[in-house]
């Protein structure tokens, strides 16, 4: 019953965990503290009983600090107030004399993601970051990451980067990679971690003493480095053999494309690494972990584009068990595919032949469409193999034949006899739009060939009341037209019928407008007909555009280990399209424009107020925290650089007026009682430069007015004009917003 | 780095769920909604949903999914989760609904000792005992705190400090698994062994193992001088095609002179992984014929010969062979073991506990078919075979495995040494 009735689940574990008489025996205790955790992993609301789980915290039982913790780390960001109570035990147990016990709370801690934690752990963090136990180091590291995530986009704290970066230096090499990562996101802004001659030779000493995770880790890190000699490189690359023989195909995959990035300027050395991944590579291919398998099967797809014939004597390890799992199938039937040549070019045909006929229809289906991709070099002999598939006269076997003779016969029209003198007697074991499609094109296009094709298209006609796609409708209208032009006797009689049944019964609006379109277009003349439907039948230059010679390893070096090779190129651009724009939103608030600000303006002022960064170049900078002592310390130190008025009438909310300021990035220092008579409000805010504006706002009693004045500590008057455009705007928008 | 890491069972109950990063939105109900509950062929082990990335592995009916926004090395990961499996294994034996349910605490512990902010950390099982604490209440005392700083100091990352043994003991596995192709007139299309030398090592201190094998290009190198001998008795060396070792062994060692020597983690783990394609000794040959009876009747008949010396045994031989849809009536004659027809997994099943080496078996069938107008041709699936040989189908050998702790008292003759070799059928299919 986990998704229904949570209430009362909720209300009895509350009472237990109240229970006196249950918090006194130690496993009772946590056998509920257990039932709540499985609850929440189930999807119930557990946070009900947050109040009680914090009481269980305090406890020297370390299976249920566990737990708890655990607990806080996930509804901590709903019970912002309540998970505070909390901080108290953490930073005791930061202290504790036991390693385990620091580093869990100092992991926990880091991890309860709520507003205002940050001044909470930002000393923890540092202690732990000179703790004597590796195993608090560790957490210290990832801390400092996690810390500034909370920030979100906040400032980079020199020191604390500064600390991380002597921690490379550290003896533990869970620590040193760990620094790494933290670095990594703490300096995203600034294009990562830099790795220099010094961090890229101490990393590359303590490789061997890392684990698996992170030596992959770190060669992912070290693409970062450019060598300055070609000595250096090849001292590198020596230093570094040793993981192309790793245990495990992570790290092999990681070693491989980083001797493929170095050495971009020598081709011989990343054919020779290439080829001496070629083992682990085929040992992946055909390990018990299909997953990995898989993984390395997309890998040999990217190697063969640019090496064809690099598998070619291995061609046997492609070929498929029965037993494999459909996605090694279809990655090995790929891989036939690319690295077929005149040698093995009859084996792998025959064993491709053997797939047609799998019990599943899409890898026989799979099967099928490699051989017409194969059949682009070798025609003859895939097509006789087709033609015979085509006499087992099973559906879904047909179809596909027949998509396949289509696109051949565009790229090799060489072929076209034969597939012309295999196409009677197919139509009857055609049922899906694709392969009805396909083969009324080829009837309409190479009509003249095939004896029956009227009668065929006949059929079609006849039935094309019942035609489910409308996609087969306007083929049948298209190829009938065709074959009009060249055996007009035969087709004039069911023309007229199928124009007639287009124009004045079809409801699909597509299909009736294709009819028009070609009863008009006969109505101009034949001659006009055969200039716009009679174009080329075949287009061989095709084929060699569609795959063009050897892509250059370089082409594809950077994507090497990643996704790209998985989800395939096109398929990834998408993706990450997408993901890009994603990542834009975010940061808009941050240059201060407005269109992120949600309700608070509306709509008709968002083009107004849109215009504005561009006007002035004005980037404030967000989440400038001035303390107040500072801001009254400059303020007083200043002249006033700009003085308005600004109509005000009426009450409203000093809330509303923060809220809109905070999101263009202007901070409220301080601020009078909603209400108070004379009201005050000091703002400040910094652009990119560093530039301080420093704001006053004043509502004099009685007055309809609003006084605004502005310090500046750089006079510079063109920021300074749209800072004040900026604050124009938002005060006009709350003033709108009020009436 | 990973997002979130979830466990499900097979009708997508969440049964474990580790959120490690914000970025990663809903993901435990995406997996469930568009995998799991999608009820077609995995097209592939990883996807993106709403450009985000799930990498799942399956063990039996468990669904283990990891989730990821970044652009992430795809092998990495699923080392990870089978790491996970292992680790997990190593704990409560069989990955299982009923285990994990059990375990859950377990498991939610070393999900936190494992991944921090969805970095791998140690992943070590020996490491790990010290920081689980599955079986709670014990508190720590003095003694196994300075055991924690220890360890977590210490350079080597895979084993402690002060171990002892009252016996120093040390088991080696040859564990090999035999695949073949193999086409209808008995050629083979393919065939290779992938193997791993499991250590199971209880010795106390820091010992220095050698281990050695007859790996052909150490034999080779060795026996220039007595080269008589080696071609004396045959095929005494193996040529391997790729190997590749634990963490533990030097691998500048084996490079310059071919030696493999370590100092071992402490209990279990697996030393190296090797693979070979060349001489491999398959233990069985499966002969068989299928001939059509008219359009109702097949017959078949399959004989097994076993390929190895008459001294050994070979156990849990089960050959399948595969019988067409439209079957309405079989009849077996075996003359070892039991056969049946099942006809839920449309197959006969033809099982012998124990046969000899050099012995020949067969079985022969009638199967009876249904009149179907359904044209489809039965594409007759391979015949598979399965079993379990007391030797290594590579050929390969442990020569020795030397022990020395310079710092204790025992010697290499003080410790018990026990090497067994089992050779399992991997994919083992002969088409028909």
């Amino acid at each position: 019953m986990p998704y229904l009735g949570s209430e009362d689940v909720v209300k009895e574990l509350k009472k237990a965990l109240c229970n006196p008489h249950i918090q006194a025996d130690r496993l009772r205790y946590r056998n509920v503290i257990q039932r709540v955790i499985r609850y929440m992993t189930q999807g119930l609301d557990m946070s009900g009983v947050f109040m009680e789980m914090v009481k269980a915290s305090a406890t020297v039982d370390i299976v249920q600090k566990k737990l708890v913790y655990l607990y806080m780390c996930t509804y901590a960001p709903l019970k912002p107030d309540l998970a505070l109570l909390a901080i108290n035990t953490l930073c005791k147990d930061c202290s504790d004399p036991n390693p385990m016990v620091r580093g869990l709370a100092l992991r926990s801690m880091c991890s309860l993601r709520m507003p205002g934690v940050q001044e909470y752990i930002q000393q923890p963090i540092l202690n732990g970051l000179r703790d004597k136990a590796s195993y608090v180091r560790r957490v210290a590291v990832l801390g400092c990451a996690k810390m500034h995530n909370l920030h979100g986009d906040s400032e980079v704290d020199g020191a604390l980067v500064n600390e991380l970066y002597s921690l490379l230096r550290d003896q533990d090499p869970i620590v040193v990679v760990n620094c790494l990562r933290s670095l990594e996101e703490i300096l995203k802004q600034e294009g990562g971690v830099v790795i220099n001659k010094p961090i890229a030779h101490h990393l590359l000493n303590r490789m061997s003493k890392l684990d698996q995770w992170g030596q992959a880790e770190v060669l992912n890190f070290l693409l970062r480095y450019q060598p300055r000699s070609e000595e250096e490189l090849f001292d590198i690359l020596n230093l570094l053999d040793s993981f192309l023989k790793s245990s495990s195909p992570g790290v092999v995959m990681g070693a491989t494309k980083l001797f493929l990035i170095l050495a971009k300027m020598f081709p011989h050395v990343q054919t020779d690494v290439l080829v001496r991944v070629k083992g682990p590579l085929l040992a992946a291919c055909s390990s018990e972990s299909r997953e990995l398998c898989f993984v390395a099967l997309c890998h040999v797809r990217q190697i063969l584009h640019s090496l064809p014939g690099h598998f070619s004597s291995h061609y046997k390890k492609f070929f498929c068990s029965y037993s494999e799992p459909h996605y090694i199938k279809l990655q090995k039937v790929e891989v036939l595919c690319e690295l077929v040549n005149d040698e093995d070019v009859q084996q792998v045909l025959e064993e491709l032949r053997g797939y047609c006929t799998d019990v599943s229809a899409d890898f026989a289906q799979a099967a099928i469409f490699a051989i017409g991709g194969i059949a682009r070099t070798y025609t003859d002999q895939c097509v006789q193999i087709l033609t015979e598939l085509l006499g087992l006269r099973q559906e879904h076997i047909t179809t596909v034949v027949v998509q396949t003779f289509r696109d051949l016969v565009w790229l090799c029209p060489q072929c076209t006899e034969a597939v012309c003198q295999a196409l009677p007697g197919c139509e009857e074991n055609i049922q899906d739009s694709e392969g009805k499609q396909a083969l009324i094109w080829l009837l309409g296009v190479h009509g003249e060939r095939i004896p029956n094709a009227p009668y065929v298209l006949e059929d079609f006609v006849e039935n094309v009341k019942s035609e489910t796609f409308p996609a087969v409708k306007m083929e049948l209208l298209t190829a009938l037209l065709r074959l009009f032009l060249s055996r007009p006797a035969e087709c004039q009689d069911m023309l007229g019928r199928l124009l007639y049944y287009c124009i004045e019964e079809e409801k699909d609006m597509a299909v009736r407008d294709r009819g028009l379109f070609y009863y008009r277009l006969l109505l101009v003349g034949i001659d006009e007909v055969k200039r716009i439907l009679c174009s080329p039948k075949s287009d061989p230059t095709l084929g060699l555009l569609e795959d063009p010679a050897e892509r250059p390893v370089n082409s594809w070096a950077s994507d090497f280990n990643t996704l790209v090779p998985v989800y395939g190129k096109a398929h990834w651009a998408t993706i990450s399209k997408c993901q890009g724009a994603e990542r834009c939103d975010p940061e808009l608030p941050k240059t201060s424009s407005f269109a992120a600000s949600g309700p608070l303006i509306p709509e008709e002022n968002k083009e107004r107020v849109q215009e504005l960064p561009d006007s002035g170049a004005l980037m404030l900078v967000p989440n400038r925290q001035l303390t107040a002592d500072y801001f009254e310390k400059t303020w007083l130190s200043l002249k006033v650089a700009h003085q308005q008025v600004l109509p005000w009438r009426g009450e409203f909310h000093p809330d509303t007026l923060q809220m809109a300021l905070q999101v263009v990035n202007i901070q409220t220092i301080a601020m009078s009682r909603a209400g108070s008579r004379p009201w005050k409000a000091y703002l400040s805010a910094q652009d990119d430069t560093g530039c301080l504006f420093l704001t006053e706002l004043l509502l004099e009693p009685g007055n309809s007015e609003m006084q605004i004045s502005v310090k500046q500590n750089e006079a510079r008057t063109e920021t300074l004009n749209s800072f004040i455009s900026v604050l124009e705007t938002v005060i006009g928008t709350i003033e709108e917003i009020k009436s | 780095m990973i997002g979130g890491l979830f466990i499900y069972n097979h009708k997508g109950e969440v049964l474990i769920s580790r959120v490690y990063r914000d970025d990663i939105g809903n993901a435990v109900d995406a997996f469930r909604v568009n995998v799991i509950h999608a009820r077609q062929q995995v097209r592939s082990p990883v996807t993106n949903i709403a450009r985000t990335s799930f990498f799942h592995v399956k063990r039996s009916n468990i669904w283990l999914a990891a989730v990821t926004k970044q652009n992430v090395n795809a092998a990495m990961v699923f080392e990870f989760l089978y790491k996970m499996c292992d680790v997990m294994a190593a704990y409560f034996g069989k990955i299982s609904e009923e285990n994990i349910k059990n375990n859950f605490v377990l498991i939610y512990e070393l999900l936190d000792e494992i991944l921090d902010f969805g970095y791998p950390q140690n992943s070590e099982t020996g490491a790990l005992k010290t920081f689980i604490t599955q079986q709670g209440i014990k508190s720590q005392t003095k003694e196994e705190q300075s055991q924690i700083t220890s360890q977590v100091t210490g350079q080597i990352g895979w084993r402690r400090e002060g171990i002892k043994y009252r016996r120093n003991e040390l088991f080696l596995d040859v564990l090999e698994s035999v695949n073949l192709l193999m086409s209808p007139q008995g050629q083979v299309l393919s065939a290779h062994v992938s193997g791993r030398v499991v250590m199971k090592s209880y010795l106390s201190g820091m010992p220095e193992c050698k281990f050695g094998m007859n790996d052909k290009i150490v034999i080779e190198k060795q026996g220039k001088g007595t080269a008589d001998e080696t071609s004396k008795s045959g095929k005494q060396s193996i040529a391997i095609d790729d190997c590749t070792f634990h963490q533990c062994v030097r691998l500048s060692k084996f490079d310059s002179e071919r030696s493999i020597s370590f100092i071992p983690p402490d209990g279990e783990f697996e030393l190296m992984r090797y693979r070979t394609t060349k001489d491999i000794i398959l233990p069985f040959r499966v002969i068989p014929l299928v001939r059509e009876v008219g359009r109702t009747k097949l017959e078949v008949k399959v004989v097994i010969k076993s390929n190895f010396k008459p001294s050994l045994l070979a156990q849990k031989i089960e050959v399948r062979i595969p019988t067409p849809l439209n079957t309405s009536g079989v009849q077996v004659i075996c003359m070892k073991g039991k056969a049946k027809y099942k006809a839920s997994e449309n197959a006969i099943v033809w099982k012998i506990k124990r046969m000899a080496g050099m012995k020949e078996s067969q079985i022969s069938a009638e199967i009876e078919l249904l009149p179907t107008n359904d044209k489809k041709k039965w594409a007759r699936p391979p015949i598979s075979m399965n079993f379990e040989v007391p030797f290594a189908p590579s050929g390969l050998k442990v020569r020795y495995l030397k022990v020395f702790e310079p710092k204790l008292n025992y010697s290499d003759h003080d410790v018990i040494k026990w090497v067994r070799y089992i050779g399992r059928s991997g994919i083992y299919e002969t088409r028909c």
